[in-house]
């Protein structure tokens, strides 16, 4: 077992105005990482305002005080970088990747959006980025057999008012009510230093990043208060089973199982992870040896089942199966079920549980294998646990689980009592 | 507050470096091997000359069946013991599959890499290939496809690259085959093309830390009792090109979103021109801020994004743009999309912007060339298509010498928008009247 997920240096800052520096020198290429973390995600979005949090990031590309309208696309790319941004419930993150000579014109360029933002924020940009997020849902949710899955899963699994109860891309009213007073306030809110976390990997020291961070941003004030986002840690259990059946045009039956579990970043979501593995990662999984290859019920590229690492509240596992041809959608649900319980009751085998570490192991090494990947891992760990050298506990805690952990963590948040259902199923054709 | 006005410089410039490459032969095949010291996960892939480009007319799909079918138990164990086998290494086999090559492939922590391309070999040269089992894995396949032509995308690809090419030569349907072509398959098309394809050598590439790996064992266990040499894989086909542009309608009922496929041929990867190509291609198409993507995202609003590129084979290639566009624009995105590619073509490039396509394409051989995966796919290139070690850092200084008249010379000569055809896939009822109103080409339906 390895002593650590993480065998690179870290070194570590706060610049006076609370900005958290997070540095990993590795001059293996001439390559350098620049990720920022903002500590805020649709889970603060308050009813009314959803995808505010989403169609924010997208109005960080589109110019600041310094930098005109479309040029951080450019500036970025004409140096030979690549670069992109996420939105999801917890949390917002812009990342780049340059050629290293190019590292302090990212810093400048991630310094200008995060002081200098609201004053080049115009009406024009937000009604362009407004239509530009349309489409993303369009095409991501709206014009995809079962791209809604998710969308109706977050309210069956979270009730009103909790902050993971809607979706990040949010609703197309809501989008549409948007005016440019709150995304102005938005920024004002939460894109402060001591709201953020910036990382560097790659070839650059820390002394030189240190003091680069220092010249670019430690102008740029702190916001003393900065509301928090719900508290969503306590989600009363149902104690009755939810299902929803959607008819519609698609070209299968599937259903998707659903339970909140843990947070990402406890001991229970390290078993979870690993129960997942076992359960639905892989041929030799549970789902795909009893569904799709046994009983031959399931369409074997369709099996599944993974964890959503959402660290604010129990985080989503999702089960899924899609109906092999004559397959019913009650007996697939009936196997999928069947093999969900079976966690609590069937125990893991020591080949099982090897199966599950490899291929964990792998994965985390592969996520570990760029200077971006390295750079994400760090920001999430200081943001989310204060700390980014935790990041090198998360290998070694999936290696230590036991069979009797994956038992009892199946027998406590993924009972049949307190489970979600969603079924699709084919509309007749006329 | 005072930020920072003045944009910073670049810094001193770090020499650029591949990593080193090997190359062995061993037991009749070859190994290529690109040497990443430090790194704790390593890649093998084993090269054949199986693409989708060997499958004979009518059997488009076969490559991806039998792929599937490797897993279904071999010669040694069943279907099962092999996936708890490979897995327990921490890995699956990776299949790519393109026109000219047939790619199957395993990531390990480096010192598993030998245990699993034993793995690797023993399901891609002695595969069960159990009649009933091949029988089933076909009508899989032929489900997945269902599934995914459920989607906006797959059928408005087929239209263009059977209008470009012709639906009677193989690189005129789909890579992947469709629904009906993968159905009709049978068990001797599968065991044929594997007693033809997959037991002869190939290449294995590795890219991991060499230290810690013995290439001529790995090369010894992947090309054990393999036999038969290269096969010729035939010269740069000739595609007729058609005057006259045209709209295909591919209907999709209710749709939200229009799928645009613009195309025409265009060369194949070894033309003299690949470079300017791939600028242009660049400036029109390929960055965020190109020409398409600035006016129909950033300007118009009607899209999430838009992009155009020249993609090449080893024996032909095609100039295409895609995306998706919201139904009710559908109509002025086709024609403000043909627009820009022949504003391109009439006027070339400008400086401003061939400044930023080409340092991007050579600083992404630095930032995109990282992982073993990465590297592995880079060393891929090099032998489909017999380029020298040396080949990525001359593809740089090629990329960072090209100026605006090599960009505009190609972008006037690859690009040809008077023979365009334009798939458009969407609410036909909707959008039909709008596309012929646009007088760009005689529209023809296709249900």
């Amino acid at each position: 077992m390895p002593d650590s997920g993480y065998p690179w240096p870290i070194e570590t800052t706060r610049l006076d105005n609370g900005l958290r520096v997070v540095v990993s020198e590795d001059r293996t290429a001439p390559a350098v990482a620049v990720n920022l973390w903002y500590d805020v995600g649709s889970r603060h979005e308050p009813e009314g305002q959803t995808g505010f949090a989403h169609l924010f990031e997208h109005l960080m590309f589109e110019g600041s005080v310094n930098v005109a309208k479309t040029e951080h696309m450019k500036l970025v790319q004409g140096a030979g970088g690549s670069l992109n941004a996420t939105t999801n419930p917890d949390r917002t993150n812009y990342f780049e990747t340059v050629p290293a000579e190019h590292l302090e014109l990212a810093l400048w360029l991630e310094a200008d959006r995060m002081g200098g933002l609201v004053p080049a924020l115009t009406q024009e940009t937000l009604d362009n980025q407004r239509d530009v997020v349309k489409n993303e849902r369009r095409q991501r949710y709206d014009n995809v057999p079962y791209g809604d899955a998710w969308l109706r899963l977050l309210p069956l699994l979270y009730p009103p008012g909790h902050p993971y109860h809607h979706a990040t891309i949010g609703s197309m009213a809501d989008l549409n009510a948007a005016d440019l007073a709150t995304f102005q306030a938005f920024h004002q809110t939460y894109y402060a230093p001591n709201n953020a976390v910036l990382t560097v990997v790659g070839d650059a020291s820390a002394a030189e990043v240190f003091a680069l961070a220092d010249k670019y941003f430690g102008a740029i004030p702190p916001r003393a208060q900065i509301p928090p986002a719900p508290d969503g840690r306590t989600v009363a259990a149902s104690g009755r089973p939810t299902t929803q059946l959607v008819v519609t045009d698609v070209p299968a039956a599937r259903v998707y199982v659903a339970h909140r579990t843990h947070p990402f970043g406890s001991p229970g979501y390290d078993v979870l992870t690993v129960l997942a593995t076992v359960l639905g990662s892989g041929r030799g999984s549970r789902l795909y040896q009893r569904l799709a290859d046994g009983e031959r019920i399931a369409q074997p590229d369709l099996v599944g089942a993974y964890g959503v690492d959402l660290a604010h509240a129990p985080a989503p596992l999702i089960a899924t199966a899609t109906a092999r041809p004559g397959v019913s959608a009650e007996r697939l649900a009936a196997g999928l079920a069947e093999v969900v319980d079976e966690l609590a009751t069937v125990p893991v085998t020591a080949t099982e549980l090897d199966r599950a570490k490899s291929l964990l192991s792998t994965s985390w090494w592969r996520q570990m294998s760029t200077v971006d990947g390295r750079a994400d891992t760090l920001g999430r760990y200081a943001t989310q646990f204060g700390d980014p050298a935790k990041c090198a506990e998360r290998l070694p805690a999936w290696l230590a689980v036991t069979a009797e952990q994956i038992a009892e963590a199946a027998a406590e948040v993924l009972a049949a009592d307190d489970r979600v259902t969603l079924t699709y199923l084919p509309e007749e054709k006329p | 507050m005072t930020l920072i006005a003045d944009r910073p410089g670049p810094g001193a410039a770090r020499p650029y470096r591949f990593p080193q490459v090997v190359r062995r032969t061993v037991a009749g095949g070859q190994v290529v091997a690109a040497h990443l010291p430090g790194q704790n996960l390593a890649v093998a892939l084993l090269l054949l000359d199986a693409g989708a480009g060997r499958e004979p007319t009518g059997k488009e799909g076969l490559g991806a069946v039998l792929a599937k079918a490797l897993e279904e138990g071999t010669a040694q164990r069943d279907a099962t013991a092999y996936a708890l086998a490979i897995e327990g290494l921490g890995t699956e086999l990776v299949i790519g599959l393109d026109w000219d090559s047939f790619q199957v492939s395993v990531q390990v922590p480096v010192e598993r890499l030998s245990a699993a391309v034993e793995l690797l070999a023993e399901a891609v040269r002695t595969p069960k290939l159990d009649p009933d089992d091949v029988r089933r894995v076909r009508d899989d396949e032929a489900t997945a496809l269902r599934m995914d032509w459920a989607n906006p995308g797959p059928r408005a690809d087929a239209a263009l690259r059977a209008d470009l090419f012709g639906a009677g030569n193989r690189w005129g349907r789909p890579m992947y085959g469709d629904p009906e072509s993968v159905a009709a398959l049978d068990v001797e098309d599968v065991t044929v093309f594997h007693s033809e394809w997959f037991i002869r050598p190939g290449t294995l590439v590795v890219a991991g830390d060499l230290d810690r790996l013995d290439l001529d064992a790995l090369g010894a266990t992947a090309f054990a009792g393999t036999g038969g040499g290269p096969v010729d894989r035939g010269g740069p086909i000739e595609v007729p090109t058609r005057p006259g542009r045209r709209i295909i309608l591919v209907d999709r009922p209710g749709s939200v979103q229009s799928t645009l496929r613009l195309g025409h041929p265009s060369p194949y990867r070894a033309h003299p021109d690949h470079v300017p190509m791939t600028l242009a291609g660049t400036v029109l198409g390929g960055a965020f801020t190109s020409r398409l993507n600035h006016l129909i995202r950033e300007v118009r609003g009607y899209t999430y994004g838009i992009r155009g590129d020249f993609a090449s084979s080893r024996r032909f290639g095609r100039f295409g743009v895609s995306s998706n566009v919201q139904t009710a624009v559908t109509a002025p995105a086709v024609v403000e999309a043909v627009g820009e590619i022949t504003r391109t073509r009439q006027t070339g490039v400008t400086e401003e912007e061939l400044a930023v396509a080409r340092s991007w394409r050579a600083g992404q051989l630095s930032v995109e060339l990282q992982s073993p995966r990465a590297i592995a796919a880079a060393l891929t290139t090099l032998v489909v298509h017999d380029l020298p070690d040396d080949y990525h850092a001359r593809l740089r200084e090629s990329l960072l010498a090209a100026d605006v008249a090599q960009v505009s010379a190609a972008a006037a000569t690859h690009l040809r928008p008077e023979e365009l055809t334009l798939v458009v896939e969407g609410d036909a009822a909707v959008i039909r009247d709008e596309l012929v109103a646009t007088g760009l080409g005689e529209l023809v339906e296709q249900p």
